[in-house]
Order: C-alpha cells, then structure tokens, then sequence
C-alpha cells in the first residue's frame, strides 16, 4: 500500500536564455492508500508537471523544493535503483499520448509482455504466465485478442489508449497516474476505462492520481477533487461538493464548460469563460439564442451523399468503414455526426470533402456529384472548407498567421486586396484586432485561436459549409465554449452550415440541429438534436447517452 | 488598384524580416557550436587561398619550361614545402590544387543535391507506378559501386573537369533523394497537408509551399557532408589517372608522387601536403555540417 503525499511542492522550471518558470507553486496534497484523488486544470496549470514530480521524471532544468512521498519514501532522496523499483512496478503512469508513448515498430502485446520482463515478479517469471497474464490485460481494458499481434500504427486512438492502460496495470503497482488518460476517448471507451480504474480503486485499493480537465470525469471516478489554475490549488474538496458547490468562480467555469443533456439553459448555447460576453439573449447578432432559424428542408443540400460505401484493405482483410450511408446537408444548419471512434465518421468525412474516394454510392455537390479532376473540383473546394481536430497540427509551423489564412486566397487566385481579405477572416474568426495577429508564428498563439486561425482559414474563401473533425476535442474546456459559440454565431450571421463529427454528445447539444449516429459505417439514428438526444430509439443511441459522465 | 501591390509587398517585406530574423537565429545556433565556428574559419581562409592563387603564385611558377628549381628538394625557406620530380614547388602547386577540388567538390555536390532533392520529392509526394519505378531507380544508384560507375564515366567522356563533376554528380544523389524522401513524407503525413488540399492547392502548391521548404534545412545540412566526401572522391579519380592532367589536383598530385617514386623514395614533403590538405577540408566540411545539423535538428545537441 502505497500513500502519496505532496507537502509544500513548488516546482521551477529554468529554460535556457529565458526567466525561471514557477510551474507549481506551494502545493499539498495527499492521496491515501487506497484513495484517489482528481486534479483539474487547464493546460499550463501545472498538473502535468506535478505528476511527473511523482516519479521524478522532470526535465534537468526543473528544479523541486518541498517533499513528494510514495509510501513515506522521499522520491528525491531515493537511489537509482530504488527509484527504478518505484517506477512502474509500485507506481505507474498513463500518459495522455498513447501515440507517442508506445513503440511503433514493435507488435503491443510484446511491449506488454517487456514491462512484465523488465520488472519480473515471481508471479510471472515464466514466458508463459507472461503471456497469460498480457492476454487477461487486454481482456481487462476489453481489446479483442487478435489486436495482441498489431502494430500501435494499426489501432485507433483509443485502442492504443487502453493498450497504455494495461502496461501501467502490467506489475500490479499500487499507485496509478493517469494523466488525462481518457482524453482522446469517446464516450463508450471512457466509460469502460473509468469503470476499470474505479474497479482497481475499489477492488484492489490502489491510489490514484487523477489528472483531468473534465470535472465531470474526476467526478466520476474520485473521491476528491483538487482544481489547480496557474500551478496553484484554487480548491479542494470532496468530489460532490466541489462539483455541485463551487467555492472558487474558476471551478464554476469548468464545471459549466461540459454541459447536461436535457439542460434547457445550455442548449444551442455553449458556455464560454465570461458569460455575459457571448448571452446576450436579446441582440441576435451575437447569436447564442434558442429561436435560430430553421433550414429549409425543402431547400437543395449542398453536400449530399448517396448510398456511400468505401472500404479499407488490411492485412487482415476488407474493412467496411462506411456502409451505405446516405445523409444531406444544407446551408444554414449544423448537423452533428456522432459515434465513438473506429466509426468511420471520419472517413465519411474525407469522402464527403473529396480527399477520400466512396468505392460505391455518390457523393453530391449542389446536386451534382463530385467531379473527379482537380481542376473541377475548385468551386466544390471554395464552397466547402475542412476545420481539423488539433489546430496545432493544422497550420504549417513555419508559416505566419498571415500565411496561413491567405493560403486559400491565394490558391483561388480571388480578387480584390489581399490583406483586406486576410483581415476580414480574421475579424469574422472573432480573432481582433485581426492586425494584431498577422505577423504571429502558429506556435505564438494558445490553442483557442490557433483553432480561430484555422476557421479563418476556411471563411476567407467565403464557403458556404463547413465541415469540422473533432473541433474542439484537443481544446481546453473553457475555449471549448468560445469556438463552439463561434460556429453558432458563424451560422447565424453568414448563414453558414456544418457538419460537426464528434464523439462528444454534449457537443452536439450545445450547438446542433440535427444529429446522425453512426455505429459500425452505418447511420443507425437520425432526427432534430431534442428527439434524438431526450428520447433515443437505438439502442447504440442509448447507450451512447449512458456513458457520458454526468456532474451531479 | 494601387493598395494591392502596396499591401503584398507589406506581406512580402514581412516575410523577408522574418526570414532574416531566421537566419540571424541560425547564425547565432550556429556560433555556439566551436568546432562549427573552427572549421568554417579554416575553410574561409582554405577558399580564399584558392581565389587569391593567380595573384600569390602566378601560373607560370607551374609552367615546368620557365622554372630553375631543382626537383625532388626538401623545404628549404625560399621552397617553404620544397619540389616535385619536374621541380615545380610544392606549395604553388598544392595552392593551385585547392582550385580544382574545391571546384569538383562543390560543384558535383550541389548536382547531386538537385538531383537527389527532385527526386526524392517526386517518389515522396507520388504515388503510383510511376514513383514506384523512379524508387526502383533510386535503389539501382544506391547499390551500384559508385567509384566503378564514376571510373566507367570519366573514361567514356572526355577528359576534364567537368566529366569529373558529372561522375561524381550522377553517382552521388542516391542516399540524398532517400533522405529527402523520408522527410518529405513525414511532412505530409501532417494535418496542415491535407488542409492544404482541402483548401484546393495542386501538387504544385503542396510542395512549393510546404514540403520543399521544410526539406530544404535537411538538404542544406547534408550538402556540406557531401562536399567532403565528393573532394575525397575527385582525389580517388584523379589519383587512379581520369582527371584533367593540364591542371593540378590534390589527388593528381598524389598520383605524381606515386608515378615518380616519390612515395616509396622517402620524398615526404611530396606526400603529405596534398594528403593533409585533403583531410584538413573534408574535416572542416564535415565540423560545419555537423554544427548546421545540429542547429536544425537540436536533439542531436550534445552527442
């Protein structure tokens, strides 16, 4: 049993040339053996870096005052060897970058099978019980068997996530770190991987320490919570109380930030960091209103697809990734797209823009299906613009924001001044003074406008739709509110319409019109976000609307 | 009509500062690094040496029908590096060396980088048979002895300078158009590629804007590794008797020294100095590159 105290910890980081950072700052906390305790924060809170603290994985230019204990041990005074024994087999960490954190030209379940070797206990000291004791793992975080033999490459997201759970499971540690662990999750697999680490917690009396920014997360798994904002603790409490009875205004915010399905008050309208900024009800151009106008079903969709059908061929076979889906979309409306990831909702997404080819079935633009040659395919290009899940990945490093924006103008060969137009996307992106902006690098910028620099991207060629992969997935929560305002505001004031994929439901309630459930390639629900969301017909859609974590 | 221009050129000058300011920050990366600063000093000092050899020692002192020196006589302080066996000094013909390979190496180098770069970009960005083959290509010049292949070309064109630079150039680029591939696709793995599609950009969008110049730092710095190895292989031509005998190269004076004994007769002020001057720029180049690395890819720091 193992209990992890923090007493007094403040951590500096000294980068080079630059000012020392305080990443943390005087910090107490304790998790008792057994226990678990959540810490909430948006990026740059420090919350990373204090689990990191843990095992003393910290960069050399950190440096730590204070006292972080495992098991009344000091982590600063032990050896290398006993720090190496600490690591992973008494406490272990899961990483929010499953990606980066296996190993890509190796099969998963030998790096299984490697954590167990390196730290051998008795209990699986042969290759056999190794091998048992991996396939039990997978069975614990439910992959299929059949994925042991895959390369990391090969899975999705959240596959590779669970396989990250079951090495940090491997030796039985009792303390597990998870650090936004269900980040990159849908749903249904958060759901199942909140359910393991609850079981551990309640089962086998591990401690854990619960890094998130979702409160309704940590309220689901924690006992207690502790929010941090800018290395310092705002709060602390049990995980009720802190949930449903915010002492501090940050902790408002964040718990506003996810909302209630069902929640009269936050549909058609996000919250965003000042509420008065982005509610007022009564001037319709700052959107936000309930009474949105309805798109004419009787109009023309814009993009529409007929009976798509596009297939993958792996090493394992034809995988059906899209099953003769037919949807439209039309202007002026936001149509969520939901379903948990291995979908195929974002390959109908590629097929839907052309970047992807449908090995049956027809893709329509404006009535007519999608031409095949670059060169007709440019007004389908203008009319139709891609907003991607990481911003930061999306916009090319070495480009300035003037860069990036102007890219498409400059494709199109518009007419007109060129600067104007950079300046009046940006201005439309809610991104101002929009010269303020131009002359940034990408990486100057915080993630929300990075995502505002992207849409901006997409409004300066004046599209008519808009379709966006996981907007606001890799966002802090409360940017979250802000960018999905701005799509609102978007819709009403240029009259633009979306296709919104995400796995996230409460997504689809803050701002949609329609929503369509995928499940397995294949549509299996669709109707207004009120019939669908309140009163499911699907059993997937129900089951769907169970597993999101709820606050209270 | 007048704000359009005066707008872009507003973006164009921006970017200009920008670039400088980029470079300024290389510059600085760079200076840090004192065996990168050491070897770019020397080789400064090496270039100029071989720019000023017209005026430091006119071309008659190589002219073996106007010159009294003996032959074969050790460093005297009049002959600091004493003469070959046609009592030509040393040094003015190690001076005048300096010129042709640093000609061939530099020049064979930035042919092989273009073609190694055009290449590697196209199999990299496309797909299809068409890459597919170009790849095979790439293989072929990749396995294929390039000394014989070099041999074979310098002996079936005409001899010079040039035929040099092409042996080299052509049998050289193999390894650069893998490494450019590699980079080129990593790069367009990223999101920010298929925005770039979805915004409509063409092939020639995609790699002008983006792939070529996140290629371009990776070739730069494998250019000044390439140099070394071309002046060692001008050296290896020259040496085996397919250089320019009208002028003279470290590796034709190397082949001299070997013709006429020099080597095996203990005339040591004859061998060394083009073997060291060899050594002394393949090293330099290769300090350089090694900093320049270092600057664009900063994990290598400290290894």
């Amino acid at each position: 049993m193992a209990e992890l105290v923090f007493d007094d910890v403040t951590i500096t980081y000294h980068p080079p040339g630059r000012d020392p950072v305080e990443a943390v700052k005087g910090v107490s906390l304790t998790v008792p053996a057994g226990g678990s305790l959540g810490v909430a924060g948006e990026s740059g809170s420090g919350k990373s870096t204090l689990a990191m603290a843990v095992l003393r994985l910290l960069p050399r230019s950190a440096t730590l005052t204070g006292r972080v204990s495992v098991g009344g041990h000091d982590v600063q005074d032990l050896s290398w060897g006993k720090l190496r024994a600490l690591r992973w087999s008494e406490a272990s960490i899961v990483f929010q970058g499953a990606m980066h954190s296996l190993n890509p030209v190796r099969r998963v379940g030998e790096q299984i099978v490697e954590a167990l070797e390196l730290h051998v206990k008795d209990d699986y000291a042969t290759e056999k019980a190794r091998e048992q004791r991996m396939r039990d793992l997978l069975a614990q975080v439910d992959l299929d068997r059949s994925k042991e033999t895959s390369f990391p490459h090969e899975l999705s997201g959240g596959q590779r996530q669970r396989v990250m759970i079951a090495m940090a499971l491997a030796c039985d540690p009792d303390l597990v770190i998870a650090d936004e662990p269900t980040t990159a999750l849908d749903v249904i697999v958060q759901d199942q991987v909140l359910r393991i680490l609850r079981k551990l917690v309640a089962e086998r009396g591990i401690a854990l320490l619960f890094i998130s920014h979702d409160l309704s997360v940590l309220a689901s798994t924690c006992d207690r919570i502790a929010v941090m904002r800018d290395g310092v603790v705002v709060e602390e409490g049990p995980s009720h109380e802190v949930v449903t009875n915010p002492t501090h205004d940050y902790t408002a915010t964040l718990a506003r930030a996810f909302p209630t399905i069902g929640d009269p008050t936050s549909r058609l309208r996000p919250a965003t960091r000042v509420v008065e900024e982005a509610a007022p009800a009564d001037d319709p151009a700052q959107g936000g209103i309930p009474v949105a106008p309805q798109a004419n079903p009787d109009e023309r969709p814009i993009l529409a697809a007929d009976n798509v059908t596009v297939r993958f061929h792996t090493r394992a076979g034809t995988v059906t990734a899209v099953d003769d889906v037919s949807l439209q979309c039309r202007t002026g409306e936001i149509v969520a797209l939901v379903g948990q990831s291995g979908s195929g909702k974002t390959t109908l997404a590629r097929t839907l823009l052309g970047l992807h080819r449908a090995d049956s079935g027809r893709v329509l633009f404006d009535g007519a299906p999608l031409p095949a040659s670059p060169k007709e395919l440019r007004p389908f290009r203008r009319s139709v613009q891609l907003v991607l899940q990481d911003p930061s990945s999306a916009l090319n490093p070495r480009h300035s924001i003037y860069e990036a924006v102007a890219e498409g103008i400059r494709i199109h060969h518009l007419p007109g001044d060129e600067r104007e137009r950079v300046e009046r996307a940006l201005d439309q992106a809610e991104l101002r003074p929009a010269a303020q902006f131009t002359s940034a690098l990408p990486h100057e910028l915080s993630g929300g406008q990075r995502q505002r620099v992207v849409i901006a991207g997409a409004l300066a060629l004046e599209p008519r739709f808009l379709v966006a992969d996981e907007p606001v997935a890799s966002l802090d929560a409360s940017v979250r509110g802000e960018i999905l305002g701005l799509m609102l505001r978007l819709k009403r004031r240029l009259g633009l319409g979306a296709l919104v994929i995400t796995h996230d439901l409460g997504l689809a309630w803050n701002i949609a019109d329609r929503v369509l459930v995928m499940y397995r390639g294949a549509i299996v629900e669709e109707g207004t976000v009120e019939q669908v969301l309140l009163d499911p017909q699907h059993d997937y859609t129900k089951k769907l609307l169970a597993a999101v974590p709820q606050l209270a | 009509m007048t704000s359009a221009p005066r707008s872009s050129s507003r973006a164009t000058s921006a970017t200009s500062a920008r670039r400088r300011a980029a470079a300024g920050r290389v510059w600085r990366e760079f200076r840090s690094s004192r065996s990168g600063l050491v070897g770019l000093v020397v080789l400064l000092v090496i270039v100029l040496l071989a720019i000023l050899a017209p005026v430091l020692a006119p071309a008659r002192l190589l002219d073996v029908t106007q010159i009294d020196n003996p032959i074969n006589h050790p460093p005297t302080w009049s002959l600091p590096l004493g003469t070959d066996p046609s009592g030509r000094s040393v040094l003015v013909t190690l001076l005048w060396g300096a010129r042709v390979s640093l000609l061939v190496g530099v020049v064979a180098t930035l042919l092989s980088m273009v073609i190694g770069t055009v290449v590697g970009m196209a199999v990299g960005h496309y797909s299809g048979w068409g890459a597919a083959v170009l790849m095979r290509v790439v293989d072929f010049f990749l396995v294929l002895p390039s000394l014989v292949l070099a041999i074979v070309l310098s002996a079936v064109l005409a001899r010079g300078v040039w035929t040099i630079i092409l042996a080299i150039g052509v049998t050289s680029w193999a390894s650069t158009a893998r490494l450019v591939r590699s980079q080129t696709l990593t790069i367009e793995s990223r999101p920010y590629i298929e925005r770039a599609w979805a915004l409509g950009a063409g092939h020639r969008t995609v790699i002008g804007r983006h792939v070529l110049p996140a290629v371009l730092p990776l070739v730069l710095a494998n250019t000044t590794l390439t140099v070394g190895s071309a002046i060692i292989a001008e050296s290896t031509l020259s040496f085996l008797g397919l250089g320019d005998t009208t002028k003279p190269s470290w590796g034709s004076m190397l082949k001299v020294a070997l013709d006429s004994g020099a080597a095996t007769g203990g005339f040591w002020w004859f061998v060394l100095p083009p073997g060291l001057a060899i050594v002394v720029v393949v090293l330099c180049f290769t300090l350089v590159g090694r900093a320049l690395e270092s600057v664009i890819n900063p994990t290598l720091r400290g290894r």
